[in-house]
């Protein structure tokens, strides 16, 4: 009689262990899922950051359990979309003016500094060319492969660049190939193609990329400081405002912060990243 | 029962055997496909997949990239076109669009004769395109984002070059409902690429030294063609249209 007493006891404290086990196990999630009204939140971000935010969305959907919709493009053309009457819940763009542009049309609630991207070179692995500065880009010979035709962060800035270190016009005497795309110009330097090429960092940090260039970085003070800057920040067009504000509080945390570095950026709560900001007066009006 | 309606019945289980591998390809290209159509920043889709900014694509993320530059020419050398009959989802599309289309087409003359040609035309174009144009990027490409958000903001942010090559494409897939197959039969470029090499390939679905021009074959044929000619696909469909038989398949010994 004892026995099964205590057999009764056993199995519904395991019962109760049980159920209790499986409620903790989906809390979070339903906890956080349940604090929103809404179960889904649309994100926009410059394309260049589309590897760091699917890593982060990813933590933040096995946090919450909301669902990230998310769209990843040149962010010139999605604030023309946005500026042109489509809508979005989250932004995440690229350069400070058109966040600035952004809220003042009245389309953004407000916006933080996000992260900052830097330039490198990128050689062939054992940079046969000795490539070391900028300068060297000028020499005979040098195989210069650019990206001039591609977006104006990938394109654009390059020029800015060869033309703030006054080597423009050799540096492109020496240009093999002008590519039309980042993306597509990295497995020509891989493959030895050209002997160097000028991109943003986080290019080397692609899953496709990462070993197989040698990356020089450039002085700071040639840089464009246009295309440096990335802001997020939360649409007025949001249907669920605090869970927009949840999302830009998780992206900006050290948590997501350090993905965005791993994927070569810099994180706007570092160090530099808050010299940046008070450099490149990266503040919401 | 004829004789004629026994064969037509026999072959009705490959028919069906064909529509089912086309139905399950639809689910392994199917959006390799899309994505090359509607949201490949390139001008020519499909070739530069392991080098491309939309990480999203499946030609990117799995390896049906391999797979495919590899197991397309062991289709040619073994079956010719059959890749466009039995494989492609744009073949699949085509086709049903086929079904509903004003002509059929299925005739032999001078037009359809020349209008073939457009295959090599096509194939010409993408092949200046990609090799000596290096594939330049013609799109702000959407690198991630959700089906139709991305294709309209592809179409909203493309250049004039990109649009055309996609209204292109589009138009001639559409033209099917005029012209039966409009697309695969007288525009495809891989068609075309296929083409070339047809007539190395081992096993075919042939006419043999009995056949009289009756035609019959044509008049069941999608492609409107007779068996391995210009455009045969070694599908099968017309194994049994032949009233005196002088169609096989497998090895066609010369």
């Amino acid at each position: 009689m004892g026995n099964k007493k205590c057999s009764m006891d056993r199995r519904a404290f395991l019962k109760t262990a049980a159920a209790a086990a499986l409620t903790a196990s989906l809390a979070p999630q339903r906890l956080a899922a349940g604090q929103f009204k809404a179960d889904t939140l649309q994100v926009w971000s410059c394309g260049g950051l589309s590897e760091a935010f699917n890593l982060a969305n990813s933590q933040f959907e096995s946090k919450t359990g909301v669902r990230i919709a998310y769209t990843g493009a040149f962010a010139a053309a999605l604030g023309k979309s946005l500026l042109g009457g489509a809508t979005t819940e989250v932004f995440a763009g690229r350069v400070l003016k058109l966040a600035k542009t952004l809220r003042e049309k009245d389309k953004m609630a407000y916006f933080r500094p996000l992260c900052f991207t830097e330039y490198v070179m990128v050689t062939p692995k054992g940079n046969a060319a000795g490539i070391k500065t900028l300068e060297d880009l000028t020499r005979h010979g040098v195989r210069v492969i650019l990206p001039l035709g591609a977006s104006p962060p990938g394109g654009d800035a390059v020029t800015g660049i060869l033309k703030k270190a006054g080597i423009e016009k050799t540096v492109l005497a020496n240009m093999t190939e002008r590519e039309t795309c980042v993306v597509k110009m990295m497995p020509a330097i891989i493959g030895g193609k050209g002997d160097v090429s000028i991109v943003e960092k986080r290019l080397t940090r692609m899953a496709a990329h990462e070993g197989k260039v040698e990356v020089i970085p450039i002085p700071e003070k040639f840089f464009p400081p246009g295309p440096l800057t990335f802001t997020i920040g939360t649409m007025n067009a949001a249907t669920d405002r605090a869970l927009a504000d949840h999302y830009v509080d998780f992206i900006c945390s050290r948590e997501a912060q350090a993905i965005f570095e791993r994927q070569g950026f810099i994180p706007a709560d570092s160090d530099k990243g808050r010299m940046l900001i008070e450099k490149l007066g990266v503040k919401d009006v | 029962m004829s004789d004629n309606e026994l064969k037509t019945a026999a072959v009705k289980p490959l028919i069906w055997l064909r529509r089912a591998v086309q139905t399950g390809m639809l689910a392994v290209l199917g959006q390799w496909s899309f994505y090359g159509i509607f949201r490949c920043p390139f001008p020519v889709p499909f070739v530069d997949c392991k080098a491309c900014p939309v990480i999203t694509c499946w030609g990117r993320v799995t390896s049906l990239f391999w797979g495919f530059w590899l197991v397309l020419p062991i289709s040619v050398l073994l079956f010719g076109r059959a890749f466009c009959g039995w494989l492609c989802p744009g073949g699949l599309v085509n086709q049903l669009i086929g079904k509903m289309s004003l002509f059929k087409l299925r005739i032999r003359n001078r037009f359809t004769g020349f209008a073939a040609w457009g295959l090599f035309a096509g194939l010409a174009a993408s092949l200046v395109l990609w090799l000596y144009l290096g594939n330049p990027r013609w799109m702000v490409p959407i690198r991630a984002g959700e089906f139709w958000n991305s294709v309209r903001l592809s179409f909203e942010h493309a250049t004039p070059f990109w649009l055309v090559r996609t209204f292109v494409v589009l138009g001639l897939v559409a033209a099917g409902f005029l012209v039966a197959n409009l697309w695969c039969r007288f525009a495809c470029p891989t068609g075309g690429l296929l083409e070339l090499f047809r007539r190395f390939s081992l096993f075919r679905v042939f006419k043999t030294g009995a056949c009289n021009d009756c035609d019959d074959c044509l008049k069941v044929c999608e492609m409107g063609t007779r068996p391995d000619e210009v455009n045969c696909t070694n599908c099968a469909d017309c194994l049994g249209s032949c009233p005196i038989d002088a169609i096989k398949v497998g090895r066609k010994r010369v």
